[in-house]
């Protein structure tokens, strides 16, 4: 690692036009950045910009049934937050499993979305409530789906110069069901095995609409489409329960590392949204 | 000095060597005398050779000394003027924008804030930056600028100890320490926002931060006293 310059400017766009052609990188709370710094030998960054003190990225707000996170919302913020408990208490149990609490206090929603990683546990629930991510950048403002913004692993849609501002998502409303698990091999500081995401919003007993996602099992976290097309206006069963986790799986295409193989994922994959969908309606899963 | 005992060694080696090929042609006694001459020709040599190798390591070290600032000038881009506080006190110093602000604090000599895994994983390094507990490993130390640090010092000092200190010391929960100034500011961080922490929420509390030792039972036992302590004074 060689040396490079530091701005830390108070605007989005003083972060911008700092950053206009210049072999740059933004950071936050640096919780993936200065780890991954360690292994950097290449030097290529030359100027880091430190977004922290822009405070128009911060704040968690909700308006006319949409609900915004600042890029710079901690997992911290996330979990004390009483719009996201009331509206969205995936996101807090999420926050609640993700790393330990001294970086929570740090990582950020943004940095979590942009680092591209597959384990990244803020990802699943996010792409289950269909959150949407607002990039701005030199040429203006721009909105893309959180689905869309993650193009492979560690790859992203973001064009230089660009900086995730807001990630909003549609509130799933009152009485809406979830469910979030992240299986790891420990309860704190874990990178997760599988971590899946669910979301159904119902009217009596049937679903009206489902977001299901899954992180660790992909390049990127995914939504499973299927799943949630089979779960779309019908009441839900341990039977539609148990196909709907099977569409889960077959999306899935797990690798061998050393928390976990492939073939325990892809079995995991099948049997977490089942249980998620079945706890978050009520089903016993004993299918006797 | 190592070398200097090295090359006399190596001149004994020598001169007992020689010491065999002549046994066989001269009397013993005459080997004798000669014995004392040889050893002295022997370190004579070694003391020159000495002289020449410093010698040749002095240029080297000379061109490595003009050398190396040009080298670091280039590449590096200059340091940059930051002050913050520590522990109440403000400090000014320069830093280089890669320099990370575990590195930073320790070089400036607050070495109570130790380096573990320098990836965010182990807690070691846990201090207050405007209150909040975080890793120092993951902050670059000019990201402090204009913020207030606290350390395990700020928390309480050895005259002055801090309720969460003083249970530590009386109930163990100091093994080998290396994890003890993470885990006090941690438990401070935890104790601020949450006064009266169940047991639970204590292993959840520290969960940042490795005992090697893995003595968490008497870490958690002194949190919960000092939680105790603090809310019935």
């Amino acid at each position: 690692m060689r040396g490079f310059d530091f701005v830390a400017p108070s605007t989005v766009q003083a972060a911008i036009k700092a950053a206009k052609g210049k072999k740059y990188k933004f950071i936050a709370g640096g919780t993936n950045f200065m780890p991954d710094l360690r292994h950097d030998h290449t030097g290529e960054t030359k100027l880091v910009i430190d977004l922290m003190r822009i405070k128009s990225l911060k704040g968690i707000s909700s308006a006319k049934g949409t609900i915004k996170l600042g890029g710079l919302t901690t997992a911290t913020d996330l979990i004390n937050s009483k719009i996201i408990a009331q509206e969205a208490p995936i996101l807090t149990a999420m926050a609640a499993k993700f790393a330990g609490p001294i970086i929570r206090n740090r990582a950020t929603v943004s940095g979590n979305i942009i680092d591209g990683g597959p384990a990244a546990d803020m990802v699943p629930p996010l792409l289950a409530l269909k959150a949407s991510v607002k990039l701005t950048g030199p040429k203006g403002n721009r909105t893309v789906t959180l689905d869309k913004f993650l193009t492979g692993y560690r790859k992203t849609d973001i064009k230089p110069g660009e900086i995730i501002t807001e990630v909003t998502f549609p509130a799933p409303g009152k009485g809406h069901l979830h469910g979030y698990y992240k299986l790891a091999r420990r309860n704190a500081m874990a990178i997760t095995v599988v971590g899946a995401a669910v979301i159904l919003k119902m009217k009596g007993s049937t679903c009206q609409e489902a977001g299901i996602a899954l992180g660790s099992v992909s390049p990127t976290p995914v939504r499973c489409l299927e799943a949630e097309k089979l779960l779309k206006g019908k009441e839900i069963t341990l039977a539609l329960a148990q196909e709907a986790a099977e569409a889960c799986a077959t999306i899935a295409t797990p690798i061998d590392d050393i928390r976990a193989s492939a073939e325990y994922r892809k079995l995991m994959c099948e049997v977490l949204p089942r249980r998620l969908i079945c706890q978050a309606a009520g089903i016993s899963i004993d299918p006797s | 000095m190592a070398a200097a005992k090295k090359a006399k060694k190596k001149s004994v080696k020598k001169s007992s060597a020689r010491k065999k090929t002549a046994k066989k042609k001269v009397a013993k006694k005459k080997i004798i005398k000669k014995k004392v001459p040889k050893k002295k020709t022997a370190k004579k040599k070694a003391v020159k050779k000495k002289a020449v190798k410093k010698a040749v390591k002095k240029k080297t070290a000379k061109k490595k000394a003009s050398s190396a600032p040009r080298a670091s000038a280039s590449t590096l881009p200059l340091k940059q003027a930051i002050s913050f506080t520590v522990n109440g006190a403000k400090v000014e110093t320069d830093a280089y924008a890669h320099t990370s602000l575990l590195y930073l604090l320790r070089d400036l000599g607050f070495t109570e804030v130790k380096n573990g895994c320098e990836a965010g994983d182990c807690g070691a390094c846990t201090i207050l930056l405007d209150g909040v507990a975080m890793n120092a490993c993951c902050a670059l130390g000019v990201q402090a600028d204009g913020q207030a640090i606290t350390t395990v010092k700020g928390i309480g000092t050895v005259d002055n100890l801090h309720p969460i200190q003083e249970k530590f010391i009386e109930l163990g929960g100091i093994q080998c320490g290396f994890c003890t100034p993470g885990m006090i500011v941690a438990a401070k961080s935890l104790l601020d926002e949450n006064p009266k922490p169940t047991r639970e929420e204590i292993k959840v509390g520290i969960s940042g931060n490795l005992c090697r030792c893995t003595g968490y039972v008497k870490i958690i036992d002194s949190i919960e006293a000092a939680a105790n302590e603090m809310a019935s004074k």
